[in-house]
């Protein structure tokens, strides 16, 4: 296949730019006064261990239709920052009332809900400014800033992630596969598509991006939910319960492990039709592979 | 009741408020419709066309018009920074914040939908209001949406709404808190989105930088004023004549510039924020600059 012909190494190309992803974050996020809030905010954005998915596939992407990583860093920086507000929201006691996330107590444990609801709402708007303020002019043209904000805006707004976390708590019948598109699926198509119209890719481009990044946010959940469930048994399960749905829960481990290989198998196409990049298509193509294999650890 | 001395006597107030706030409501309405999931956009929906006085899209598009741009241009930014300014305050009512039960005269936006609709309805206005600003505004070339985009966002974040919140939530109870440290938190829980809706207006109505900072010094004394006249009113008015609780700075005990310096005194100050206000506009078209002038007035003397 692919990855074997070309030998390209994904731990140390994600690794290389989690490193320069932390780096940028953590100037884009600085203490200044009124410092809790800027510290509250710097929790949950620069929390170890966090694989920066979002940003690396961004960068991939535009890596792919020949742009500049440094046009690609600003909005790869705010999807982070608005993914950590979301969560931060998403861990409130009203919400999903998570007193962890990632093994570290989450944003309100630590600063109280005023706080980590004001570091959200603070971390949004950060995303955005962050994009247009640092994205170099000379390798980015404003209308196509205005279109990622845009992208970016819809996919946390009330038919992105909002409207995924609401319908989860509303814990309607069923709804697995659409809250499981809204919560990660929107997340990977943004990632995607930012990257690409950061490039100047076409529009049909920019769609294939959208399918491809859907699948692979889709993918990444449903292999977790599946080898959450491997790790920790049936009994153990009883505590997701109230934390989202998962495929596992509602339709079992070999259904899961069906809808994994369809979504791979369609992420893989939507690549198919990037062939006439050659190589620069490798990242994407090994983005869908370890989020099946996890051939390394992050 | 409306003062009228430093308008033009041709232009009534008004009138002008009314027709501007009809347009900024069909603006408003038409832009957050009713779809999937109905629950979010019907919260998204309740709390922004709860009525409100709508001063801050009246004064995006005023400052627009003045100039030279028409209403058009401004319309979207003008919904956008209304959005915002929902959205701090249905999370501002949170049982986790302010806690409070009544707001434009209506239960607030948890009471009817629970807390965790009222947090996501307010991120969804958020984000909302970026979106609409970058894909609604026509006619306006791209780098001036942009810099909309970035004044925006700086407004309502950590260096603006944000940080005077923060400030403001920590200094609750606090015996020393001084005059600087009272308007550190108006200039950015208040003033810092109705400069962001006067500047906004005048980026996109094609301002020239110099105007365009002019405009924004107007918009910060007005904001200030706009906090000295709200703590004055919380001690003087009823409850139901402001249409939220009433004397709640004193139970929560806020500091306010009637404890700083007294009703008096604040008052006074108040008259010299719109004097300093209104001085800004002295080099344009007077005609232009009857709306603002007549809203920075309004501001002053306001009864609710």
């Amino acid at each position: 296949t692919r990855s074997k012909s070309t030998r390209f190494d994904l731990k140390t190309y994600w690794t290389t730019l989690i490193a320069d992803i932390n780096h940028k974050l953590n100037e884009a996020v600085p203490v200044r006064y009124p410092e809790l809030i800027y510290e509250s905010m710097r929790y949950s954005v620069l929390a170890d261990g966090a694989k920066r998915a979002s940003p690396v596939m961004c960068v991939a992407a535009c890596e792919l239709f020949g742009g500049d990583r440094l046009a690609a860093f600003p909005t790869a920086c705010a999807l982070e920052m608005v993914h950590a507000a979301s969560l931060i929201h998403d861990d409130l006691p009203c919400m999903d009332d998570d007193p962890s996330r990632r093994g570290q107590p989450s944003n309100h444990t630590v600063y109280g809900e005023d706080m980590a609801i004001l570091a959200g709402d603070a971390l949004f708007p950060l995303g955005f400014q962050h994009i247009v303020s640092n994205t170099p002019s000379d390798l980015v043209p404003e209308a196509r800033l205005l279109r990622v904000i845009t992208e970016i805006a819809r996919t946390v707004g009330s038919t992105g992630m909002a409207a995924g976390q609401f319908l989860d708590l509303e814990g309607g019948p069923n709804a697995v596969e659409f809250v499981q598109e809204k919560k990660f699926g929107e997340m990977g198509e943004c990632s995607a598509v930012c990257g690409g119209l950061l490039a100047g890719a076409k529009d049909e481009e920019v769609d294939r991006l959208r399918r491809y990044g859907r699948a692979v946010g889709v993918l990444y959940q449903v292999v977790d939910d599946i080898l959450e469930e491997k790790k920790n048994g049936k009994d153990e399960n009883e505590k997701k319960e109230k934390k989202g749905k998962s495929y596992v829960k509602v339709y079992g481990v070999e259904k899961a492990i069906e809808v994994a290989e369809k979504l791979r198998s369609q992420a893989k196409q939507e690549l198919d039709g990037f062939e006439k990049y050659g190589d620069g298509v490798v990242p994407l193509h090994s983005f869908v592979d370890y989020a099946v294999d996890r051939s390394f650890s992050l | 009741e409306q003062k009228e001395e430093s308008g033009k006597p041709s232009f009534n107030f008004k009138t002008y408020m009314v027709e501007k706030a009809e347009s900024v409501n069909r603006a408003l309405d038409a832009a957050v419709s009713l779809k999937d999931p109905i629950t979010i956009h019907e919260a998204m929906r309740y709390s922004l066309l709860a009525g409100g006085k709508r001063v801050r899209p009246v004064l995006c598009v005023a400052a627009c018009e003045l100039v030279g741009g028409s209403e058009s241009l401004a319309m979207p930014a003008a919904c956008a920074v209304e959005m915002i300014h929902t959205m701090s305050l249905i999370h501002d009512d949170l049982p986790c914040m302010d806690n409070d039960d009544l707001r434009r005269g209506k239960p607030t936006n948890h009471k009817v939908f629970g807390e965790d609709v009222a947090v996501l309805a307010g991120d969804a206005l958020l984000s909302f209001a970026f979106e609409h600003l970058a894909v609604s505004t026509v006619g306006v070339e791209p780098s001036r949406i942009v810099r909309a985009v970035e004044e925006l966002a700086r407004s309502i974040g950590s260096e603006g709404l944000v940080a005077g919140q923060v400030v403001d939530i920590h200094s609750e109870g606090l015996s020393d808190v001084g005059l600087e440290h009272l308007e550190y938190i108006h200039l950015h829980k208040t003033a810092a989105l109705l400069e962001c809706a006067v500047v906004l207006g005048s980026i996109l109505g094609g301002g020239s930088d110099s105007e365009i900072e002019k405009l924004r010094t107007f918009a910060r004394y007005i904001g200030l004023l706009f906090q000295v006249v709200d703590d004055i009113l919380d001690v003087t008015k009823s409850s139901q004549e402001l249409g939220k609780t009433a004397g709640k700075d004193l139970v929560a005990d806020k500091v306010t510039y009637p404890k700083l310096m007294g009703i008096e005194k604040s008052k006074e100050f108040a008259e010299k924020l719109n004097r300093d206000a209104q001085e800004q506009l002295v080099g344009f078209d007077q005609e232009k600059a009857a709306p603002l002038i007549a809203l920075a007035n309004y501001i002053a003397y306001r009864q609710n």
